[in-house]
Formats: C-alpha cells, sequence, structure tokens
C-alpha cells in the first residue's frame, strides 16, 4: 500500500542523497576539498554552494561556477 | 594526514557504543572511521589524501551512507560532503569553540528525522488549463499593439510563459496551505520551496519526531488521493540534512 506514496524508485533516491550530501549539512569555513571524476583537483571556497550534479557537470566541462 | 569529517554526534555517555560501532564500518573508499572526542560532543572522521577526495556518486552514497547508520543509533548533525580538516588537534579545537551552536542544532533535532515531500505537475490536463488561462490572460492586454509583428510576438510568447510561471506559482499557494493544515497533528518543523523545477511546484522538507512516521504516511496517502492530478513524492527518513543551521569557524 505504501509503495504508492513512498517512492522508492534508486534514481530519485540517489539525486536526493546527492542532493543532501553535497547541497546540505555543516559547513565548515576553511577549503571544501573536491576533485571531480577524473580532471584535476578542485578547491573550492567554502562560501561556493555547490548546487550538487548542475555544479559538478560545469566543472567537469570546464565552465566556470558562481562563486 | 587530512581528516574527512562525516558528522557531528551527540554521543553523551555513549561514548563505547560509537567506538563499537564504528569498528564494523568503513567510511569512503574503505577508509577506517574513528571518533573524536570533546567532552559530549564527537566527530566521526576518517582519514584522507585530499587528492583522493573526489566528489562522485559512489563516494557521496559511501559518505550518505554512514551518516544514515550513525543516525540510527545517535542524534547528530551531517557535515556537508569534503569538509576537511588538517589534524585531529584542529578539530577538537573546532568543537570546543562552536560547542554551544553545535549543541543547539543538536537539540533542534533530537529525536527527529527529516522527510521531503516534492509535488511533481506532471498531469498534462492541470498544465492545459493553465496555459489556456495564461493565454486568454495575455490576449485580453494588447500591450505590444502596433509594434513590430516579430518583436510583438516574441514579447507576446514571453509574457505567456511569464503567466504561466506565475500562474504555477500562485497554484502552490492553496496546496502548501493545505499541505501545512494536514500535516499540522504531526507538528512538523516545515521548509517549502515553490516552483524548485519545470515539473516540480512545491518541494516540502520537514523534521517530524520518529516515531510519527505511519501517521505521516497516511496523511500523505490522504493528500494524494485528495490531488489526484498531482504526484507526491515522500522520501526519507533521512538524517537532518536542511535543518543545520550552523557554519563552523
Amino acid at each position: 500500500m505504501h509503495d504508492n506514496v513512498i517512492d522508492r524508485s534508486k534514481d530519485i533516491t540517489i539525486l536526493e542523497v546527492l542532493d543532501r550530501v553535497l547541497n546540505k549539512g555543516v559547513i565548515l569555513t576553511g577549503d571544501i576539498v573536491i576533485s571531480v571524476a577524473d580532471i584535476d583537483l578542485v578547491y573550492l571556497g567554502v562560501k561556493l554552494m555547490l548546487s550538487s550534479v548542475e555544479t559538478m557537470e560545469q566543472i567537469k566541462s570546464g565552465k566556470s561556477v558562481n562563486v | 594526514m587530512d581528516q574527512m569529517i562525516y558528522s557531528i554526534v551527540s554521543v553523551k555517555k555513549k561514548q563505547r557504543e560509537l567506538n563499537t560501532l564504528l569498528v564494523g564500518m568503513k567510511g569512503v573508499s574503505g577508509a577506517d572511521l574513528y571518533a573524536v572526542f570533546f567532552d559530549d560532543l564527537t566527530a566521526v572522521v576518517s582519514n584522507i589524501k585530499k587528492a583522493s577526495l573526489v566528489a562522485n556518486r559512489s563516494n557521496a552514497i559511501e559518505y550518505a551512507r554512514v551518516i544514515e547508520t550513525l543516525a540510527q543509533h545517535f542524534t547528530l548533525l551531517p557535515v556537508r560532503f569534503g569538509s576537511v580538516m588538517e589534524s585531529t588537534d584542529v578539530i577538537i579545537k573546532m568543537l570546543g569553540r562552536n560547542y554551544h551552536e553545535i549543541q543547539r542544532n543538536l537539540t533542534k533535532v533530537e529525536n527527529k528525522v527529516e522527510f521531503g515531500l516534492k509535488i511533481l505537475c506532471d498531469s498534462e490536463k492541470i498544465k492545459t488549463e493553465l496555459i489556456a488561462k495564461a493565454e486568454a490572460d495575455t490576449n485580453t492586454e494588447p500591450a505590444f499593439a502596433g509594434q513590430n509583428s516579430i518583436y510583438r510576438k516574441y514579447l507576446d510568447k514571453k509574457l505567456k510563459e511569464h503567466r504561466f510561471e506565475e500562474m504555477l506559482i500562485s497554484y502552490a499557494d492553496p496546496i502548501i496551505k493545505d499541505i501545512t493544515s494536514h500535516l499540522a497533528q504531526l507538528n512538523p518543523i516545515h521548509k517549502f520551496q515553490k516552483r524548485p523545477s519545470k515539473t516540480n511546484i512545491i518541494d516540502d522538507v520537514f523534521l517530524l519526531e520518529k516515531d510519527k512516521k505511519e501517521e505521516l504516511i497516511q496523511a500523505v496517502e490522504e493528500l494524494q488521493n485528495q490531488y489526484a492530478g498531482l504526484r507526491l513524492l515522500l522520501t526519507g527518513p533521512w538524517p537532518p540534512y536542511n535543518f543545520v543551521d550552523i557554519t563552523i569557524k
């Protein structure tokens, strides 16, 4: 019965996970350090709010990211 | 070696329980997890080489899994992926400096879990009705009459799109009111966002007491029956990612 309401779709869950892990939670001042896939290491100042996959894709394709 | 922080946990007198739990867990890239204690607070960390910290899907999921497992046993604040400090000493000092602010946040989320509710408008009937209304409204205002037809067509098109967006946003208002009233008995703390994406008209996240999950599901089912033309997606329970209100120095 609950399956109608709680969507257990894997893709949606993964997107929700990524959104939370990359966008939410305690912010530590200092550097957030990430590298995305196989590109060079990217140092992001903590003021940058990652907007999850979209920002990751921008970084990956070499486009500038608003800080 | 640098240390990546997964979450800040309220351990109180359960330090041994936390240590036992961490022995059976692994962090990102299979790294061992350990606890950095300060008073009744603990940062759960793993050693990490900065150069190996990759924000890819599998690492993000491993990271989330650690937080989720810990959240099943302790009250905690999730820390954003990629937060790295130089040493244990630096982490202890950070916990000390921000002790009261961290405790304030932990108190807010104690015994609570987060749920997400997305309201998707993928009903063609509703869209068609709103588009027709937007067009009717636009046609009553000859805002660009007399101007060059190419520009006028362009501006009319933009105006219709703008009206459609406004209508969807207005369309969300009574639904938000309804959700708030329908879930009020569960006493949640809501955070609404209107029109966060093209198909999504409302994004609601809320904090709820852990034992109210079944009541919530029933309430959302009732809402879904009420809004047959919309699709409601409920996700959770999540650790309280959206209800952490702290920037740590």
